[in-house]
């Protein structure tokens, strides 16, 4: 008789309650352990303890002092990406259409993008001080690249073949671009907004890390420039948790798109 | 099978008009250039298509054959030589035209009604949503994708998407057809079926065809003229008429013995064709 379940079809199917009440215990022991560790084995100054974390969330929840963070970063990011993304998808289409200048302008354009945009932050915050406008332009500089280069590559995917098979039964230009180059180059948006969201959340954090006064990676720098770990480790708790709350969701919706409507 | 509803009328029984030139190419080249080289894919080629007629282009691939329909299309100018229809010279995409080419164009993000139905959409050929259902529920009938309605073309087999394509021309009813290989993803006893069918409406619709094939039984059923192409640079080996009746049954006539010789005939023109294509090809690796 075979062990285990070799016959693919006799795999049990897993019981999601089960599961979760798995990936609670597991929590649960890792924390524990934590808590244990801290102190016994490596002392707290490195890796701060479970409870004392959980008391200093506490009290910023409950004088209300996380909010203005929380706020400062997800007002940065979402200002910084929709800049980046409108401006990125503009870029790509009005670029992907005119084959001629894209080809005088690419090398610049690599060039740029090859650049780590954090260098930029410095000028950026030359041009317009401290505050939101410098973190917001340095998330945008991120973001417009990753959507210039997704629009390209969706312009250029746009299949000849299809637009001449529409020309041929008479179909106007404007009919073309409503039938077929934009629903060709929407796939390509969608994985493009879809990865940058990523990228300008890191980079959320790094410009208020380096030039800012609040913001969750502002708190993180200043509680770590305090030897307050419990204080960094709460930080990067509550940051944990604004990005699962906006990068869960977005892998949900991306489940349930129907694959053969999107690709080719 | 076919119940279709007639978008021209049908024409009127008595004399016969003279038919008009419907498509002439006149001393056509073309010359492509790749990797620095240009190759001349097309030479000297001359055809004059009478409205209503059915002509087949055979000869091995990549003699040029698909070549000719681009220029028809509208889709290819030729590098020497002048391309008209209905006697205008052919200078933009050319909507008279149904073109099915040899890969099939369907929109991937579209159902198979959807696509089906897209000519409907169209601010030429607008259509009330009743009719619309209506014709493309038949279309999908004849082609015998009932079933599939609301699959994908990335979910279909390379046979449904090329017959999904077929519908898709034929719903509009184009007075002439340029068909490229449209058969070749087919199993043999669909391919019987679907060419009486194309028959069956040719003839009713009255449509001038130009049809595309390495087929030479499949030109010689259904056509009413077939030219045989050399292999690169595309020339015209030489041509023949069919004689058959029409309207013409295509499962019986393959069983007459002036079938067989007239496909003889041409074969031994076209064998030298494939064995030169063949040696060129080896040599050319």
């Amino acid at each position: 008789m075979w062990k285990g379940s070799v016959v693919r079809n006799r795999q049990k199917a897993l019981n999601p309650r089960v599961v979760l009440v798995q990936q609670l215990a597991f929590l649960i022991l890792l924390i524990g352990a934590w808590q244990f560790v801290s102190g016994r084995l490596i002392p707290p100054f490195y890796i701060s303890n479970p409870l004392d974390i959980a008391g200093v969330i506490w009290k910023w929840l409950a004088d209300g002092s996380i909010w203005v963070h929380v706020r400062s970063t997800i007002v940065t990011l979402f200002m910084g990406y929709l800049v980046g993304a409108a401006l990125g998808i503009g870029l790509g289409l009005a670029l992907g259409l005119s084959p001629r200048t894209e080809r005088i302008v690419a090398p610049f354009i690599a060039a740029l993008y090859g650049l780590p945009k954090v260098a930029l932050l410095p000028l950026f915050v030359i041009f317009f001080g401290i505050g939101l406008v410098s973190k917001v332009a340095l998330v945008a500089s991120v973001v417009i690249f990753l959507l210039f280069y997704a629009t390209l590559a969706g312009v250029r995917d746009i299949d000849r073949d299809m637009i001449d098979g529409l020309r041929l039964m008479g179909a106007s230009g404007e009919e073309i671009t409503r039938k077929v180059r934009m629903p060709a180059i929407l796939p390509w948006l969608y994985t493009g907004l879809r990865t940058s969201l990523g990228y300008a959340l890191t980079t959320t954090v790094v410009s208020e890390a380096l030039s800012s006064n609040r913001g969750l990676g502002f708190l993180i720098e200043y509680s770590a420039s305090q030897f307050h770990s419990a204080g960094v480790f709460a930080a990067v708790v509550v940051l944990l948790v604004l990005s699962s709350a906006i990068m869960v969701p977005l892998g949900m919706l991306e489940r349930r798109s129907k694959p053969t409507r999107l690709s080719h | 099978m076919s119940h279709l509803q007639l978008i021209r009328p049908e024409p009127a029984t008595g004399a016969t008009p003279a038919r008009r030139r419907k498509i002439s190419l006149d001393k056509v080249a073309v010359d492509f250039t790749t990797r620095g080289k240009t190759f001349r894919a097309v030479d000297d080629v001359t055809i004059e298509v009478p409205e209503m007629q059915f002509l087949a282009l055979v000869g091995p691939s990549g003699c040029g054959k698909s070549t000719v329909l681009n220029m028809v299309a509208g889709l290819l100018a030729p590098s020497e030589g002048s391309v008209t229809y209905d006697g205008a010279p052919v200078e933009a995409a050319n909507t008279r035209v149904g073109y099915m080419t040899q890969k099939d164009t369907l929109l991937p993000w579209r159902s198979v009604a959807d696509n089906i139905g897209i000519a409907f959409e169209l601010r030429c050929r607008k259509a009330n949503a009743a009719e619309r259902r209506e014709r493309v529920a038949e279309m999908i009938d004849l082609v015998g994708l009932k079933g599939f309605e609301r699959h994908f073309p990335a979910e279909l087999s390379g046979g449904m998407r090329k017959r999904a394509a077929l519908a898709r021309m034929l719903i509009y009813e184009p007075e002439t057809l340029l068909l490229d290989e449209p058969f070749a993803a087919l199993d043999a006893q669909l391919r019987i079926l679907m060419q009486q069918e194309l028959l069956r409406l040719v003839e009713r619709r009255q449509m001038t065809v130009i049809l595309v094939t390495h087929d030479l039984e499949e030109a010689v059923l259904m056509a009413d003229r077939v030219m045989v192409f050399t292999s690169g640079p595309g020339r015209i080996r030489t041509e023949r008429d069919i004689p058959f009746e029409r309207p013409r049954n295509a499962m019986e006539l393959r069983f007459r013995p002036e079938f067989s010789a007239i496909h003889e005939e041409l074969w031994s023109e076209l064998k030298d064709e494939f064995a030169a294509s063949v040696e060129r090809e080896r040599r050319a690796q």
